[in-house]
């Protein structure tokens, strides 16, 4: 304990060890078409009783999301040793990012389905302690709440698919129910469905349960990066993905999925247009990303939506990592105290520029691929293909106005990243092109979306120096008000139900043992009164009993 | 091995009621760790033999005019709870191991818990009655003189609701008894009418213990001004006798009329979880919030005791002795702090626990998110074991009704969330209120909770150590 | 002479006795009123006897018993009272409800 207060490095080498051991693990299984076996039996009684199991069923995608998120965990670890270098709380901090880490590989390996609900809930917890790291602060105390809540709440969605899977196949095994569902009609998929997108809305924070993402924002920033790109909601793509034979053939399932995944896209594409705070803006565009491979997983297509998840995890941890490095120059998030930032912080300026390119999707950064990828695959779907047309536009007008807010304009002082901070950006910069290679191109539909993509950043180009001020604007910087349900209503009717329980235990339930006492005392002044001392009473008492006996006995003879 | 279990600490408590003088503080915290820890290792010797049988039994002729036999023995529904209250006792003795421990305490501890193994083991319903009560009446000593300075109403109420509930259940011992020919819980044999009647006197009585709403009130009261030690057995030991009564009796010895009041019994249990859940979030109180949670996770355990399945009996058990562990943990925690500061209120406890005690303030985090039924600890299969027994049950509840229960239910893992998340709130996070009397966890303490938070990791994560007891379910034909 | 003339007249006797007991305060008056009860016990006994024509004549030896009885119990009883009035000065029984 002596021996680590105060160092930073021990706990970069642990997770470079964790690291290192889940990439180990997961290459030799990238690209490798997993085909899922199982020994099952049919069991019409129900399943057995749970088990935990180190079971793995790593299949190319499972492998490809533990070296993104070994990756990012690492990357995350190392800049932090900077960026939270003075935190008295480094080693709780640094422990829980392990944590966090080794949560997602048994949410991705795992073939055991209780494995994957444990690691589904660390890493719930793990972002809540995460979020709430400086639990001084009030909104980070609010916003960690409000996570933990939150992605708890639709995590009921997992527990009761996991019932319902396990009642439906008896078992609880991954790769026993994909073979079950695979040689039968899948049963239950609408129900299974529903209750498996509850889950991911909840933990990807989609649309009905989007507003505790931005919320999430007091968290330290590398931590967002960890949340965003890798990790926590990446998770949600990655279980439907990994799902889908069991609930695609569901119409029901799969065109709410498509419902939520449009409204989401389009919707949070819209607030990160309006943002006037750049870490909240990235937040928002996280929320879209993700309604955009949810869209893939409403086609069923499983391979894009991780295709796009990969993409999306380099560019956004660059991006996010590269807020830092700004913030770390500014000291704020707020766009106002931006600008002007290119030759302060070059590094940031250049990684950042091919992340916001990858977000906008221009050729050749992966984001235009695996955007393109998504395009294709929902073709089929010519409502779903038009929001994401639309929401492809948005994305770039987002893009260009954060990148012109925060590095254009009058220039600032220069100041210092160290290489800790700029090496995991430059990494990241160079996956967000490398990670293209091999990736199959459209043409028809690459150049449409390079036109929305050109239009977009056109109008982001246009809207850099508006502010929000119209009536539309402010409804959309207001987030349609959507938050006051969480904020306001849910907890005044908790609160209220709250009293009114209490309320009801003190007066309605206690007056029991209140009544008893009260029978209790007056049955005793009944019986003091009776003890008159009076003999004559007594006497009174004993002789109009014995002619009480006598009468009914007379009674008795006369009746019969 | 049963006698010496229910032998060890019956002797510690008489040697300790003859020499207290000889046992000054922590002599006599020693002898009853010594005494539990005896039982402890009696009990756990007791090799495991097959389900629905007895063993380890002990069958002797006791009074034979009435037919009473001194019948004990355990099985699988039995043997984990005799188990857990041994080990609760002990954590105790270590809690008490201080200076100003008062000998009379220990003793009385010691009889509380010989009597509520001998619950767990008799197999005769007069014995059983009679370990029921005499693990009571102890409670009220130990509550109203060793408890808060206002503690002598809340003991008071607490024994006016379970003599009531005892006098109830032993009603419909005397009915079942007369009908059936025999005070044996085996050779009971139901017959129609008498036997409803029967079953549901007892289902009252034992309702009590549990608690079921709406006769919980007792319960927060007699939790909060208890002393620390006497909350933990409370709700680690003193509500298992109520669902423990409820498989044994209920539904393993009466099973038919008990399927007539298992819509009753299923639909309280749920109220229950909603109930404390709201009320939770209502509290000051820590030792208070924690004592309503209790009643929420008893909601579970009489949901899945409802449901008479299979499935629903391994929730039980399993629910009961994690329930027993956490909210045995939270209680001394919670316990410790109103020892330090004298109030348990979170308004007066002050913020930032974080920051002042760091340890301790881990500590309570860990024991809440077992409370919410965190995958991996211990609260958790019993919680999703009551869901999957509510999704199909086996009695007569309609499985339409049970499957709106199911879901009523998970309401109740929200709001256990949401008060988990106000207490850490209140008193873990903020801007640390330095008060003069912070101190992290001392050495007893932490040995404590380390000692409870480790059966709870290895349950949560070995699940089979209490399910390969049952016989198993599910088999394909 | 019918069964019914003595026994109206014992019933007779015996409420008025009773009703001395029960209702006057004087402990004398109670005494005399324990009498008369006594005395309509009596009255039946003997006319039990005679109707029964029972050659033992339980009845009358039963009667002569009771009247030693009362005898006794008068003698008591009226000690205790002037026990009772040095005392208290009072033989009113409310007055003296509290014996000790």
């Amino acid at each position: 304990m002596k021996l680590l207060k105060g160092r930073r490095w021990p706990y970069v080498a642990l997770t470079a060890l964790v690291s290192g051991a889940v990439a180990w693990w997961a290459i030799p299984h990238v690209g490798t078409r997993t085909r899922v076996v199982g020994d099952y039996q049919g069991n019409d009684i129900g399943p057995v009783l749970p088990t935990l199991t180190l079971d793995a069923l790593v299949s190319s995608a499972s492998a490809q999301v533990m070296l993104l998120a070994a990756a990012v965990a690492f990357f995350v670890q190392l800049y932090s040793t900077k960026y939270m270098g003075d935190d008295p709380r480094f080693r709780s901090y640094a422990l829980l990012i392990v944590l966090f880490l080794l949560a997602m590989v048994a949410v991705v390996a795992a073939d055991n389905l209780f494995v994957l609900l444990i690691g589904w809930e660390v890493m719930g917890v793990c972002s809540y302690l995460l979020i709430g790291h400086h639990w001084e602060r009030d909104d980070a105390q609010s916003g960690a709440a409000k996570a933990l809540l939150v992605t708890r709440a639709a995590d009921i969605g997992l527990l009761l698919a996991i019932l319902i899977l396990g009642q439906t196949y008896g078992t609880y095994s991954i790769s026993e129910i994909l073979v079950a569902s695979g040689l039968e009609h899948p049963r239950n998929a609408t129900l299974i469905g529903l209750l498996l997108i509850v889950a991911v809305v909840g933990k990807s924070a989609q649309v009905p349960l989007q507003t505790w993402l931005p919320d999430a924002m007091p968290g330290p920033t590398p931590i967002t990066a960890l949340i965003h790109a890798a990790t926590m909601v990446a998770a949600g793509v990655f279980l439907l993905a990994r799902l889908l034979p069991v609930y695609a053939t569901s119409q029901v399932a799969m065109t709410t999925l498509a419902v939520v995944a449009a409204v989401t896209m389009l919707s949070a594409a819209l607030f990160a247009l309006v943002q006037t705070d750049l870490k909240r803006a990235l937040a928002w565009s996280t929320v879209s990303q993700l309604a955009i491979m949810f869209a893939a997983v409403a086609v069923a297509d499983g391979r894009v939506a991780v295709d796009h998840l990969m993409s999306h995890g380099a560019y956004k941890a660059l991006l996010f990592l590269g807020c830092g490095v700004v913030m770390h120059a500014v000291g704020s998030s707020a766009l106002s105290a931006m600008g002007g930032l290119r030759r302060a912080t070059p590094v940031a300026f250049w990684t950042m520029t091919v992340g916001f390119l990858a977000l906008a999707g221009i050729p050749p950064t992966v984001g235009f691929f695996t955007k393109d990828e998504v395009l294709e695959a929902v073709r089929g779907t010519p409502a779903l293909f038009g929001v994401v047309l639309l929401t492809s536009i948005v994305t770039a007008a987002y893009s260009t106005r954060l990148w012109a807010l925060t590095f254009l304009g009058e220039a600032k002082e220069k100041h210092q990243t160290p290489w800790v901070m700029w090496l995991p950006l430059a990494l990241l910069a160079l996956a967000s092109f490398a990670l293209s290679i091999g990736k199959p191109l459209h043409l028809g539909i690459g150049a449409l979306s390079t036109v929305a993509a050109v239009v977009g950043i056109g109008l982001g180009w246009l809207l850099r120096a508006r502010t929000f001020e119209s009536r539309a604007g402010r409804v959309l910087a207001g987030e349609f008000g959507y938050d006051r349900v969480f904020t306001r209503f849910i907890p005044a009717i908790a609160g209220w139900k709250a009293r009114t329980v209490v309320w009801a235990d003190d007066n309605l339930i206690d007056s029991y043992p209140r009544g008893s006492v009260h029978a209790a005392t007056g049955s005793s002044w009944l019986v003091d009164r009776l003890q008159s001392a009076k003999a004559q009473l007594y006497a009174t008492g004993i002789a109009v009993g014995v002619l009480a006996l006598v009468t009914y006995a007379l009674v008795r003879v006369v009746v019969s | 091995m049963i006698a010496a279990a229910l032998l060890a600490p019956t002797v510690a408590a008489l040697v300790l009621a003859v020499a207290p003088r000889a046992f000054a503080g922590r002599r006599a915290a020693e002898l009853g760790a010594i005494a539990s820890l005896v039982a402890l290792v009696e009990l756990a010797r007791i090799p495991v033999g097959r389900p629905g049988t007895l063993w380890a039994e002990i069958d002797q002729p006791w009074i034979d005019l009435i037919g009473a036999r001194f019948h004990v023995g355990v099985d699988e529904v039995s043997w984990p709870l005799a188990l857990l209250t041994a080990f609760l006792t002990l954590c105790c003795c270590i809690w008490l191991w201080r200076r100003d421990s008062s000998p009379a305490l220990v003793a009385l501890l010691m009889v509380i818990a010989a009597a509520s193994i001998g619950v767990f083991v008799a197999q005769d319903l007069l014995l059983f009655f009679i370990f029921f009560e005499f693990a009571l009446i102890p409670m009220w000593f130990v509550i109203a003189r060793w408890g808060a300075d206002d503690a002598r109403p809340a003991a008071t109420k607490f024994l006016l609701y379970t003599v009531t509930g005892s006098a109830i259940m032993l009603v419909g011992f005397v009915l079942v008894a007369i009908r059936a020919g025999s005070l044996q819980i085996g050779q009971v044999v139901e017959h129609g009418d008498p036997s409803l009647t029967g079953a549901i006197l007892i289902a009252v009585g034992l309702a009590v213990k549990v608690p079921l709403v709406p006769v919980h009130t007792w319960l927060p009261d007699a939790h909060s001004k208890a002393p620390t030690v006497g909350s933990v057995l409370l709700a680690g030991i003193f509500l298992k006798l109520g669902t423990y009564g409820l498989i044994r009796l209920n539904v393993q010895m009466l099973p038919e009329a008990t399927e007539r009041i298992a819509p009753w019994l299923a639909g309280l249990g749920v109220l229950g979880i909603l109930w404390a859940g709201l009320a939770c979030l209502a509290q000051d109180d820590l030792k208070r919030l924690v004592a309503y949670s209790s009643i929420g996770h008893m909601g579970f355990v009489a949901l899945a005791i409802a449901t008479m399945s299979q499935t629903g009996i391994v929730a039980a058990v399993f629910g009961s002795v994690a329930h027993g562990l956490i909210t045995g943990l939270l209680f001394f925690l919670a316990g410790s702090l109103k020892e330090r500061y004298g109030t348990a209120s979170l308004a007066a406890l002050g913020r930032g626990l974080f920051g002042r005690a760091p340890w301790r303030a881990v500590a309570l985090l860990v024991a809440g998110l077992a409370t919410i039924g965190l995958p991996g600890l211990a609260g958790f299969w019993g919680e999703f074991l009551t869901l999957r027994a509510a999704y199909e049950p086996a009695s007569l509840l309609p499985q339409t009704f049970s499957v709106v229960l199911m879901v009523i239910a998970t309401l109740g893992i929200i709001l256990a969330t949401a008060y988990v998340a106000r207490f850490a709130r209140m008193l873990l996070q903020g801007v640390p209120t330095r008060l003069d009397l912070d101190r992290d966890i001392v050495r007893r303490e932490g040995l404590v909770t380390v000692a409870l938070l480790v059966p709870i990791l290895v349950l949560g994560l070995f699940p089979g150590l209490i399910f390969d007891l049952f016989p198993p379910i599910g088999y394909a034909p | 002479m019918p069964l019914l003339f003595p026994l109206l007249l014992s019933a007779a006797l015996f409420g008025v006795g009773l009703y001395g007991v029960l209702a006057r305060r004087n402990a004398v008056l109670a005494l005399i009123g324990v009498e008369l009860m006594l005395n309509a016990v009596n009255l039946q006994l003997v006319t039990y006897d005679a109707w029964y024509g029972d050659t033992t004549h339980t009845g009358q030896v039963l009667t002569l018993y009771v009247i030693a009885l009362a005898a006794a119990e008068i003698g008591l009883g009226l000690a205790i009272i002037l026990a009772l009035f040095r005392a208290r000065g009072t033989v009113d029984v409310d007055d003296v409800e509290r014996v000790s």
